[in-house]
This record gives structure tokens, sequence and C-alpha cells, in this order.
């Protein structure tokens, strides 16, 4: 088997290989990737020397996970899950990822496509006028300080005592939307202020709002379907995939400086500054857990304003009111987060990076509605190979620290795609098969097409085989919002650059993490990781 | 994830600090489509010239955010005082204006992922990688 990467990597099963923990001077236990042989052997070099790289940490217990979606990131990869012993083990920004609690939400409808196609053109733009979206984008919600405070502690409770939406909602939200021991006194000023006009804002990046349909075909198991408001019959459903913004990227950068001044006070060193740490226990892991919180919060309550704001552009489109068209929510999860939780070994710091909870029927801490069913897993796939609606199971809490995979995961960089792909013509061809598209540039639309992904389905496929996960509802799209559709950054291989400023000086490069890299005169990604190290 | 990177190089390390901003500015916006109209000094000190550029670049974001605007230049001067460097800058924009503006992506934030200032023979060099 051709793998990139020149460790051992033995075969556990068909859906989970073993990096043994002799692989890496310093590694601590073993790294385990979740994915079939195919999804593995199309894995960048990156996850290996990353899932390694957190295998290295202190206080690691069983194993450094990556899930099939994993790709490479920022210290941790992508899809990464890592659990620390909560006496001894570290808490790190960069197993947390920059966008703290970045997320999926559902939302249910009882309309049907028959009902929605007819006005699609108009809910999309009336969707697309009142969920702000991209470069400087502000909401509509406007708060003082102490507001913003109340944001951070109370997350989506503060939206439903504000009107932005119902009390059931809070049941149906990992946490309840509202994680205890937020401490706004831990917010730097900086992220205050960079947060307090952008609730209920998509931001840019791979951010998405998503009309979406649910056909009886597309139900894998139609009594947890039904139980989670799923019922199929071409069902109208809306996907929200968006985070704690520049909020929560400032809360991250803020600590990782503090981290990375503070480690070698406690001993720790690291293969890589993005994985910057410090004991859970210390007083600079306690603040930064604090703050991480108050992000997550927001993220929640951001996530939930922006569901207020779908269910008024629905009753506004359809003269009805968002309760009269079913728009329940299903669930709204966490994927970049750490949370302490109880397993055998005890308290553990689970940190899951583009990797989601995935709690089975048996789990204590699922509220009632989920105790049949498992608690649902939101997957986003690429705007042409469609979502997925899952639930966790009991296998997952004992094998994976209750975690499994987040989305499909990029396996082209964006260069790759926009050289592949045309933004008008895939347009174009979505619109042929039935996907309507609201985006500012199409450049930006061929940075998110399908083929810049991997085959979600069988990303799906390799966590439904392995038990962590099971596979409920496969939701197709038909109407689609980008939170960054804007052109940026013209690529510099002899074109003219956009400003008079001189070419020499600079020269824009676009690896991602596939690792490949364009530019003039440029040395490999490659050469740079190992010069540096 | 979603990111994007970019390599500054020059003859010296205030060129390289310029091609940096003006990269990130444009990372975020055609400046040639930003009118003035907003300006803030902006001056730092640090002995470590890494960390200078990138609390710099961070700084850029975080007006983008806080401030609700895009730059259409950021003129800077780098100099030697006593052991450390410091960074003497003004930044020029406009409140974002969809519009009239070239807006691009929405950047997150500046990261340490492969991040790297430094002397290659005769040239300065920097590779920046920011979210957005």
């Amino acid at each position: 088997m051709k793998l990139n990467t020149d460790m051992t990597v033995n075969r556990i099963t068909d859906e989970i290989w073993e990096i043994p923990a002799s692989e890496k001077p310093g590694m601590l236990v073993p790294a385990r990737i979740y994915a079939t042989r195919d999804i593995l052997q199309a894995m960048d070099s990156g996850v290996f020397d990353q899932v390694t790289n957190v295998a290295c940490l202190p206080g690691i217990r069983r194993y450094a996970l990556c899930m099939p979606d994993g790709h490479w990131g920022y210290g941790f990869p992508i899809g990464g899950v890592a659990a620390f012993d909560a006496r001894d083990g570290i808490i790190s920004p960069g197993g947390v990822g920059y966008d703290i609690n970045c997320g999926m939400r559902l939302i249910r409808t009882d309309l049907t496509l028959a009902d929605v196609q007819p006005h699609l053109e108009r809910l999309m733009t009336e969707l697309f006028r009142t969920v702000p979206a991209g470069v400087g984008a502000s909401g509509f919600v406007r708060l003082s300080g102490e507001e913003f405070s109340r944001v951070m502690t109370h997350g989506a409770k503060w939206c439903v005592e504000r009107g932005y939406g119902w009390h059931r909602d809070l049941v149906r939200m990992e946490e309840g939307g509202c994680i205890e021991g937020a401490d706004p006194s831990l917010v730097t000023d900086h992220a205050i202020k960079r947060g307090i006009n952008q609730l209920g804002t998509l931001g840019s990046g791979n951010h998405y709002l998503e009309v979406q349909v649910v056909s009886d075909e597309g139900i894998f198991d139609p009594v947890t379907a039904a139980a989670l408001g799923i019922t199929g019959h071409e069902q109208i459903v809306v996907m929200v995939h968006c985070g704690s913004r520049g909020f929560g990227h400032q809360v991250a950068s803020d600590y990782l400086k503090v981290f990375e001044k503070c480690m070698g006070r406690y001993g720790i060193t690291v293969k890589d500054q993005q994985l910057a740490c410090a004991p859970f226990r210390s007083p600079e892991g306690q603040e930064y857990f604090s703050a991480m919180n108050c992000a997550a919060n927001t993220a929640f309550a951001n996530r939930q304003v922006i569901t207020h704001q779908i269910r008024e552009a629905f009753a506004t489109v359809f003269g009805r009111s968002a309760e009269s068209l079913g728009m329940e929510l299903v669930y709204d999860v966490a994927h970049n987060i750490a949370k302490v939780e109880r397993y055998p070994e005890g308290e553990l710091v689970v940190h899951r990076k583009g990797a989601t909870r995935a709690f089975g029927p048996g789990s204590p801490e699922l509220p009632e509605v989920f105790r049949t069913t498992g608690q649902p897993v939101i997957c986003g796939g690429s705007m042409e190979t469609g979502s997925y609606l899952l639930v966790g199971t009991d296998r997952a809490v004992r094998d994976t620290f209750g975690s499994t995979m987040h989305g499909a995961g990029r396996t082209m960089s964006r260069a790759q795609a926009k050289r592949t792909v045309r933004g008008a013509q895939l347009q174009q061809q979505m619109k042929q098969r039935g996907i309507l598209v609201k985006a500012v540039s199409m450049s930006g639309l061929a940075e998110e097409a399908g083929l810049a992904y991997k085959d979600i389905s069988e990303v799906v496929q390799s966590v439904d085989r392995a038990g962590i996960t099971k596979k409920v509802a496969q939701l197709r799209p038909i109407g689609n919002i980008k939170g960054c559709t804007h052109r940026y950054l013209k690529e510099s291989n002899g074109s003219t650059p956009m400003s008079p400023f001189p070419r020499s000086f600079y020269e824009y490069v676009f690896f991602c993490q596939s690792g490949e890299r364009r530019g003039l005169g440029s040395r490999s990604v490659d050469s740079w990781l190992s010069h540096r190290e | 994830m979603a990111d994007v990177a970019f390599e500054a190089e020059g003859e010296s390390v205030e060129e390289v600090f310029r091609g940096a901003t003006q990269a990130l500015l444009e990372s975020m916006a055609n400046p040639v489509t930003v009118r003035g109209g907003w300006e803030r000094a902006i001056e730092r000190r640090d002995e470590d010239l890494s960390e200078l550029l990138f609390d710099w670049l961070s700084e850029i974001v975080y007006w983008k955010d806080a401030a609700g605007v895009v730059f259409r230049e950021a003129p800077l001067t780098l100099t030697q005082e006593g052991g450390a460097w410091l960074l003497r800058a003004k930044l020029i924009g406009a409140p974002v204006d969809q519009q009239t503006q070239e807006l691009h992506a929405d950047v997150k934030g500046v990261t340490k992922h492969l991040y790297r200032v430094g002397q290659e023979g005769e040239r300065w060099k920097a590779l920046v990688v920011l979210d957005i």
C-alpha cells in the first residue's frame, strides 16, 4: 500500500490504522487513523506528521486519533481527536482550532421541494439579505459591553431570552447551547472589540448556509430519522456551518502567545509551535479554558441568531410563521472545542478539532429526547455532494472518546480547485442539477467545488463501518450561500498585481492542506518545514 | 480550515515588512478600490523581529474587525533603536462598502503555521499563512 509517509502504519481493521509509538521519538501513545484504505492512501503527509506530534503531548491517553476527513491543519490535524488527563495533562489552543466552536446546525421544516421550488430564487435572495456574510459583515444585533458579556456566559440561552429563538431549541444543542465556566474577564479587550458586532454573521472561508432536500431514498434509518423530525418525501431542511468568527480567533491567538511564553516554565517542549500548550490545571490552562468557553458560547449564540434570521426569511417568503412551517431545530453540534468528559481513565480534556462529539444512546450526558436515538451528528459535505445526518454510538464512547468525523475534508488546494473548475461554469452546471448558488464571485465558488473535497459518502461509510457513528439520512443541496465567495488574491504566475506595488517585493502562494504551492521561483513548503525544524 | 499564504521578499527587512503588509491588505480588499478617510497611527517596538511582524499584521486584522474598515495603504518605517526594532506605521482605509470596494477574504487572523521571518543570503524573506 502506497502512503504519503515513510512511517509504519499497521492495519487494525479495514477502517482503523495504527502508527506505533516507536515511530517517532517522544510519542507517548500510538496514533490511530480511522479511514478506508483508499482514504488513507489519499491522506497528505501532514496528517501522519501532525497526528504523531500530538501523540507526544504530555498527559495524552490511549491514542492520538484522526478521523477519515482528516487533513493538514495548524498544529493538530483537522479531524484530530486527543484526550489528556485533567490532572496531569495539557490543554492546547491548537487542538481546538482558531475558530472556537465552529459547528453545524440543522433545522427541519414541514415544507417539501414542491412547496419551495417555485420560491427558491426569492428565498435564497431573502436569506442572502438577512444573514450577513463576507468581509466586514456586521450583524443586526447591537450589544453593549455588558450584554456581550452575557452572550459569553449564556450563549444561546441569551438569544432565547432576547426572543431570538424558542426555549425548546436549547434542548437540541450540545451542552444546551451554554457551556458553564465562561469568564469574560479573561477575554482581552481586543477580542471583545472584534466580536461585539459580529453576532448573527456567517463569516468567510468555508462557512455556509444551505437549503437542502431529504428524499425517501436518502433515508438510511427511518425510525431514527423520524425521531429526529426527518420524514423524507422531499422534505426541506436548512444547514448552517459557522463559528465564533474573529472573536474566537482572537481568543486563540491571545492564549497561544501566553502558552508560548509559559511552556518552558512547565518543562514542556512541542514539535510544532502551534501545539503550544499549558497544563490544564495551571493558571494559564484554566484561564484559556474559561476564555475558550466564552468563545464557544458566542458561537452557539451566533448560530442561534442566524437561525432566527432563517426563520424570519422563511416566514416572509411563505407568508406563515416559522412555527407553523415546523422549523424545529434538529441539533447544533460543535466540531472545534475542548471539553472535560468522564471516561474509564477518569476526567479527560477531550480536544476535538474538525471532529464531532458522537455520544451513543446510553450516554447519561444526553437529554431525554436523544436517549433512544443517540446524539445527532451533522456532517457537511461540499455544495455538489451533499451532507449527512448521523447519530453517535456507544462504541464511539468506548473507542474514540465519543468522537467522529465532521465533514468531507479537502483533497485539493484552493488554487488547484480554481485551475480545474471555472466558477461560472460550475454555477451553471449546479443550476442544471437544481442547486441555486448565491455567490459574490465566481472564482470563490470554484474554490468550494465538490472535487476539492473527499467523497463524503466514502468518508461517512468508513465511520459507519467502524461503528463510531450510524448513518441516518443524506441531505441534498438545492440552495447555498457561501460565507466567503469573494475573490481573493490574484495568483502571481505572470499576472499583473492588483496594485501598483512592485511585485518583486512579495508573491502570493497557495498551498492550503495539500502542501501544493505556487509562485515565482519559490521553494517547496516541505523545504520550509524541514528548514524550520 | 480555510487559509491563504504569501511570501514576502526584499533586500531589507523593511521591504519585507512592506511586502507582507501589502499582501495582507490585498488579501482583504483590492486597495485601489478603497478610498481613504479612516486613519490610525501605530507604533510598535520589539526586540524580536519575527514577533514584531506577527503583531503588526495581527493589528491590521484587528482594526479590520474593530473599526469595520478595509485598507488602501499602510506606509511604514522600520528602524533599530537601543537593541529593539521600532515600527512606525499609518493605516489608511475606509469603512467596508460592498457596493464600491472589491472585497476579498474576511481574514480571521495571522497564524504561526509555517510562519517564518529570516535572512537568506542577501535577501530577507517572510512566509505567512492567514486563516480566513
